[in-house]
């Protein structure tokens, strides 16, 4: 379970020239919140820069919010990083993989990073790599790996300590189809394991294929914040994309 | 603790498993100082054996017969008797010879009335090989000279030599010779070290950048603070490992290059004893952390390579300054350039090698370095706290 209230993110930046600077600050994130319930899918949708990564970063505990709160499987965040990241399994376009080092390697590097024993995170990687097909490359580097290959690989560590709350920032970005489909499956696994799932995406067919609820972001601002049956119910255009495009462009 | 180890042990496998870093942090410390010993030693005797058998050609105005004998005893040296003086700066500059030697006309007067004559030379002072070849034929000929007016006055010889300087060398040849090169060994580590150093934090945090893993290690429970002070551990590793295998070559080349004189060898491996060694590693340990933090918070911005070599690299010049300036005569290791960092490597390494140094001096800069390093690191670790430099 994931309760987001009032969530906000300043950046702060210097512009100007020579000995003249100004400090222009920006909300990224204003006052958002939102519910992500267990055995449910939540989708964030929003246009390139509307504050979805950020969002997501603030959640993982990767960034610290400017204001507001977040409740990740029952830890505040502002309570200590550590204890929310241990809850999260966090996969997103940017969260790549170390190239020097094999499956094997990176898999016991995140998993003593868990604090999983030795016995248990043994185990788990058998299973993961057994379910993901990754044995008989275990001991390849990752740099010489397809890009199918690293997103078993990446897949496998987001799973890897069996976290309640799975975050997916347009996972499939980039992706051949094939590879985009096994996270797909993956999306869906979780959500059979009653795991608490957000996930954000620019590619509606996903959106419509996995969504149980949504929320669409613009410019930093909560647009929509129903159940995806709900913005079916209420839709004026033709499609899911002339939808989304018309709520933005309205905000 | 436990986690900062996990993080060392990942950084420091991932970076021994690329080429680059192999070859500019083992292989080329390693066998630099060797090469450089062997290959300077080779050099200076090669150039000295070509000298030897450059023929020099020599043109001679009114020489007498026993010097133009002296000079013609040398086969390689090709004379040219002239009558009179010659417009000798154009002979010697179209190469028709390399010197010329005029005696006075009256040289035979003078030197039977026992007085003394000038010998004009001609020369280039560019041509080291050519003077100096000259200048030992003429100083064999005065004491030539020399001698046979003595023998001719029947003077004994200790009355024309009043006085005899007799030097009684106090100081320790290991401190003559570790002040004169005692400079020239940090010059080395430093510039190995920050190589080292350089190349390990851009790839640890701009590479990370790139390559988009810092999103997926800054995922994993694990402090900002573990993450950096893995990072800072493995470049400072990274610039003192080089360092040590530059002594490591030194010590190899001291024992297994022929050539190297007796008495340099001797003093320099006096000056290389364990605690001298363990001094000097004492004082690279914070000096490769300071210069590790320093690299971090200078790269932590950057988003590419080049970008942080580009932020990194001019940094090199505020290293070269105290290092030269180290090797200069008459700045001393003192209270004053003990709190230096850099400068106070380059004079404390000259003192300890000399085995002269101040122990409190030494244990101030030490306290000294521990203090920048500590201070690098706290940059380095608010520069690698910012959100908006580090996710980019």
């Amino acid at each position: 379970m994931i309760k987001i209230n009032n969530l906000t993110k300043s950046f702060t930046s210097k512009t100007g020239k020579g000995f003249k600077k100004e400090t222009v600050t920006v909300n990224a994130v204003n006052n958002v919140s939102f519910e992500c319930k267990p055995g449910r899918i939540f989708s964030l949708l929003g246009p390139n820069g509307a504050g979805k990564t950020t969002t997501l970063r603030m959640i993982a505990g990767l960034i610290k919010p400017t204001s507001g709160n977040a409740i990740v499987d029952s830890v505040d965040i502002s309570n200590g990083n550590d204890e929310v990241k241990k809850r999260i399994g966090f996969l997103t376009g940017s969260t790549g993989l170390y190239e020097r080092l094999n499956p094997d390697e990176t898999l016991d590097f995140c998993g003593k990073l868990y604090r999983l024993p030795e016995t248990a995170l043994k185990e788990r990687k058998e299973y993961l790599f057994e379910k993901l097909g990754i044995n008989e490359f275990r001991k390849k580097r990752l740099g010489q790996m397809s890009t199918g290959m690293k997103q078993k690989v990446s897949i496998a560590r987001t799973l890897l300590h069996d976290p309640e709350v799975l975050i997916f920032d347009e996972p499939t970005s980039g992706l051949d189809v094939i590879t985009a489909d096994s996270i797909i499956d993956l999306i869906r696994e979780s959500k059979a394991n009653n795991k608490t799932v957000i996930f954000s995406s620019h590619i509606m067919s996903e959106v419509d294929l996995l969504c149980d609820d949504l929320a669409i972001i613009s410019k930093g601002n909560i647009i929509f914040n129903d159940s995806f049956e709900q913005f079916k119910k209420e839709m004026k255009a033709d499609s899911l994309t002339q939808e989304f495009i018309n709520r933005v462009k309205e905000a | 603790m436990r986690d900062l180890f996990i993080i060392v042990k990942k950084e420091f496998t991932e970076l021994l498993r690329d080429k680059k870093t192999i070859i500019n942090s083992i292989v080329l410390p390693t066998l630099l100082i060797p090469i450089l010993m062997f290959g300077g030693i080779k050099v200076t005797q090669m150039i000295q054996e070509s000298n030897k058998q450059k023929i020099v050609k020599i043109g001679l105005v009114n020489a007498p017969e026993d010097f133009v004998q002296m000079v013609e005893n040398d086969t390689l040296n090709k004379v040219t008797d002239y009558t009179k003086v010659q417009d000798f700066k154009t002979l010697i500059s179209n190469d028709s010879i390399q010197t010329a030697v005029v005696f006075p006309k009256d040289w035979k007067t003078r030197m039977d009335s026992l007085t003394s004559a000038e010998v004009q030379v001609f020369r280039n002072g560019t041509k080291d090989n050519v003077n100096g070849r000259v200048s030992t034929l003429l100083e064999a000929y005065s004491s030539q000279l020399k001698e046979k007016r003595i023998t001719q006055l029947q003077i004994p010889v200790e009355k024309m030599t009043p006085l005899v300087q007799k030097n009684v060398e106090v100081g320790e040849q290991k401190e003559l010779i570790g002040k004169r090169i005692g400079g020239f060994i940090p010059y080395i580590f430093i510039l190995t070290m920050w190589g080292g150093c350089l190349l390990a934090a851009i790839d640890l945090v701009t590479g990370e950048k790139e390559r988009k893993t810092i999103e997926t290690t800054l995922s994993l429970p694990v402090s900002k603070f573990s993450v950096l002070m893995g990072k800072a551990i493995v470049a400072s590793l990274l610039g003192f490992i080089p360092a040590l295998l530059n002594l490591t070559g030194l010590i190899i080349g001291l024992n297994f290059i022929e050539d190297i004189p007796e008495t340099f060898k001797v003093a320099l491996t006096e000056m290389l004893n364990p605690q001298s060694i363990v001094m000097i590693l004492l004082l690279l340990i914070p000096f490769s952390l300071f210069l590790s933090g320093l690299i971090i918070s200078l790269v932590a911005g950057a988003t590419s390579f080049k970008e942080a070599q580009s932020k990194a690299a001019p940094i090199i010049i505020l290293i070269i300054i105290p290092l030269v300036m180290a090797l200069m005569p008459g700045i001393e290791f003192t209270w004053a350039t003990v709190f230096i960092p850099v400068l106070n490597i380059g004079l404390g390494v000259k003192e300890i090698m000399a085995g002269t140094v101040n122990i409190g001096m030494y244990a101030a800069m030490l306290v000294s370095l521990i203090a920048f390093a500590m201070l690098a690191i706290y940059f380095s670790y608010k520069k690698f706290s910012d959100e908006s430099a580090i996710l980019t």
